[in-house]
């Protein structure tokens, strides 16, 4: 039994005293079953992600991301709130759906160097093989780690965004109206949660592949940049059809959300530039695709990353 | 061979799941029958047909005789290639999250993160094994104290010494009080106190909390020691199963020690031949040899005529223990 004495003391005010300290004993009560599981799995590894718990050379880059996320945000609403004027009216700001190009940054930062340790992690370490000893299944393990990493995104993806809209309501820079505002808070929803899942879904992908932090951070680097230098080398060198552009992860990505805003066949960068002949822009050539396209192309990353992974894990061997 | 067969089991009810067999825990933990495992060319486990009982089991073999991979058959983490297997019961292929649920597994490979706490660890374990937030919380300090690390539980894994870490590693296949523990080499890496400390703490969570233990290892003493019954596997191959009192300690041939004197020259060679040239099962270890092939009185009697013949002088004579080091000589190979 546990060494620690169970304190005897009767209680001051006469009740009945309890023993606090039982040390190790029997346990009959309820389980919590695979959901129980799944729910630590994810809470342990968003904690991870986020480097909470852990020293703070781990919390670093992902604070960072969420730093590089969150900043201009902030910058924009002070700025609104010191010159009292409607900045998105006015264009001196951008849109709501102007801002994922901040968030892009960090975005591809956060699942270049953050991402892959959820999954590596486990297999260098073993881990895996413990998790697989309970209830949990390869199936449920990889369901709560992409969970884990979804939702974390989802801070990248939709919080920055969602802190725009709330600020400006309050500041008086909002949208009119409560539908309007309904409006663009579930596009900021549906955007940050359909960016979150192509990039979870490639990023554990690429993941999945090595059991080296580093191959795998540099593979996960190359599909987000890598894919959209090709493409746009593809479309506008070798004169290949746009449908290309299906393969630029950040592209397809960032196209679906300037659809799920309303913005179809509208170059998002700003459409023809003055100042140059050849008006050339990446997304003026996306701008063409079809919403259908758009859609199930991102669809198509998610169910080609998931596929991945369930591949790579079905065949893992623990051990022997 | 020991092969030793358990008394058969009353049928249970199914308990509502179709792939629960009949089990009783008073008899059987885990039963094999035909459970064949290949690694490509290689056979991991060669047609096993074994039952393990209640208390501490010991899993001994040599490297490679097939100890972690029956252990991971148990959890379902393996597909046998043929034969099948119950543990509690439950067919872990078809009912791998159920058996699960009731399990607790201690893997040979270190496997702490090293920035996580040891309470931190054991709850977090405890809470996807499926406790309540709650109480992974309480048992997690309280399994800690048990295995003797409550004054060291906030400290994180990576600062701990491996016998700590061995001890969290119990710890954590325990808190959420399963009905059978899989230990993987649980004294790996230990010195022979911190051993010692081990084994005795896995005596205790069998005799005091009545949960089974199934424990591999490759050191035959610490199982002797500790368990109630033992599996012996050799390359696959099952070598001795059952009650480890039936198979181990019981009087078995003699212990000769002769005095190894210069004169007569070779008297001690002397009388090993004379005992081989009778039939005798002789094995020499310098001075030493342990006699076995024949009843106690006529070993004694024919060790006493060969050591007079070789003008040989005695030092010790005494009945052999059977150990479980003889099941893997015995084994046919």
């Amino acid at each position: 039994m546990s060494d620690t004495p169970a304190p005897t003391a009767a209680a001051p005010n006469g009740e009945e005293a309890q023993i606090i300290d039982q040390g190790y004993r029997s346990y009959d009560g309820p389980r919590t079953g695979l959901a129980g599981s799944v729910r630590s799995v994810v809470r342990y590894s968003v904690r991870h992600t986020l480097g909470l718990g852990r020293p703070a050379r781990h919390k670093l880059l992902p604070w960072l991301a969420v730093v590089i996320a969150l900043v201009p945000a902030v910058v924009f609403v002070g700025l609104a709130v010191v010159l009292n004027v409607d900045l998105i009216t006015e264009e001196i700001l951008p849109d709501y759906h102007q801002y994922y190009s901040f968030i892009t940054v960090a975005l591809f930062f956060y699942c270049g160097i953050v991402v892959p340790d959820i999954l590596v992690s486990d297999r260098r370490s073993g881990m895996l093989q413990l998790y697989l000893s309970t209830p949990l299944q390869r199936w449920s393990y990889l369901a709560s780690k992409a969970l884990a990493v979804a939702l974390t995104l989802a801070v990248l993806t939709i919080g920055p965004v969602l802190f725009l809209l709330v600020a400006y309501t309050i500041e008086g820079s909002g949208p009119d109206g409560l539908i309007e505002w309904l409006k663009i808070f579930v596009r900021i929803i549906v955007a940050g949660g359909a960016i979150s899942a192509a990039f979870t879904a490639a990023s554990l992908a690429a993941a999945s592949l090595t059991d080296r932090r580093a191959f795998a951070s540099v593979g996960v680097i190359l599909l987000l940049w890598g894919s959209g230098f090709v493409t746009l080398a593809l479309v506008e060198a070798a004169d290949m059809s746009a449908n290309v552009y299906a393969f630029d992860l950040g592209g397809i990505a960032d196209e679906l959300k300037n659809r799920i805003y309303g913005i179809e066949g509208i170059d998002p960068l700003g459409g023809e530039d003055p100042g140059r002949d050849d008006n050339f822009s990446p997304g003026a050539g996306r701008a063409g695709l079809s919403t259908m396209f758009v859609a199930a192309a991102n669809l198509a990353w998610v169910a080609v990353g998931s596929a991945v992974v369930w591949w790579r894990y079905r065949r893992l061997a623990l051990s022997r | 061979m020991g092969v030793v067969n358990p008394p058969v089991a009353e049928p249970q009810p199914a308990g509502g799941n179709g792939t629960v067999r009949s089990y009783d825990p008073l008899v059987t933990i885990v039963e094999t029958q035909a459970l064949t495992q290949r690694f490509g060319s290689t056979l991991a486990l060669d047609a096993l047909d074994l039952q393990m009982q209640p208390g501490v089991t010991g899993l001994v073999g040599a490297n490679g005789a097939g100890k972690t991979t029956l252990l991971n058959a148990m959890l379902g983490l393996r597909v046998p290639a043929s034969g099948s297997l119950t543990v509690l019961g439950f067919d872990p292929q078809t009912a791998g999250q159920r058996l699960r649920a009731m399990v607790g597994f201690a893997p040979e490979r270190n496997v702490l993160p090293d920035e996580m706490r040891a309470v931190d660890f054991v709850r977090h374990l405890s809470e996807v094994r499926g406790l309540p937030r709650g109480e992974a919380r309480n048992r997690a300090s309280d399994t800690l104290w048990l295995v003797g690390l409550g004054e060291e539980r906030l400290r994180t894994l990576g600062t701990m010494s491996t016998g700590q870490r061995q001890r969290v590693k119990l710890a954590q296949a325990i808190a959420s009080d399963p009905k059978l523990v899989l230990l993987d080499e649980p004294t790996d890496g230990l010195d022979p106190m911190q051993r010692s400390e081990m084994l005795t703490l896995i005596g205790q969570i069998s005799r005091d909390f009545s949960i089974n233990v199934v424990l591999s290892s490759h050191q035959l003493e610490e199982v002797e020691r500790v368990c109630d019954n033992v599996v012996a596997l050799d390359a696959g191959r099952l070598v001795a199963c059952g009650p480890i009192s039936d198979l181990v300690g019981a009087g078995d041939g003699i212990t000769l020690e002769l005095v190894d004197v210069a004169e007569p020259a070779g008297s001690v060679d002397a009388v090993e031949a004379a005992l081989r040239a009778g039939g005798l099962d002789v094995r020499r270890q310098a001075a030493t040899l342990q006699l076995r092939g024949a009843a106690f009185d006529e070993l004694c009697d024919r060790s006493r005529d060969a050591v007079a013949a070789a003008g040989a002088r005695i030092r010790r004579l005494d009945t052999r223990r059977r150990t479980l080091e003889d099941l893997f000589e015995d084994a046919p190979r």
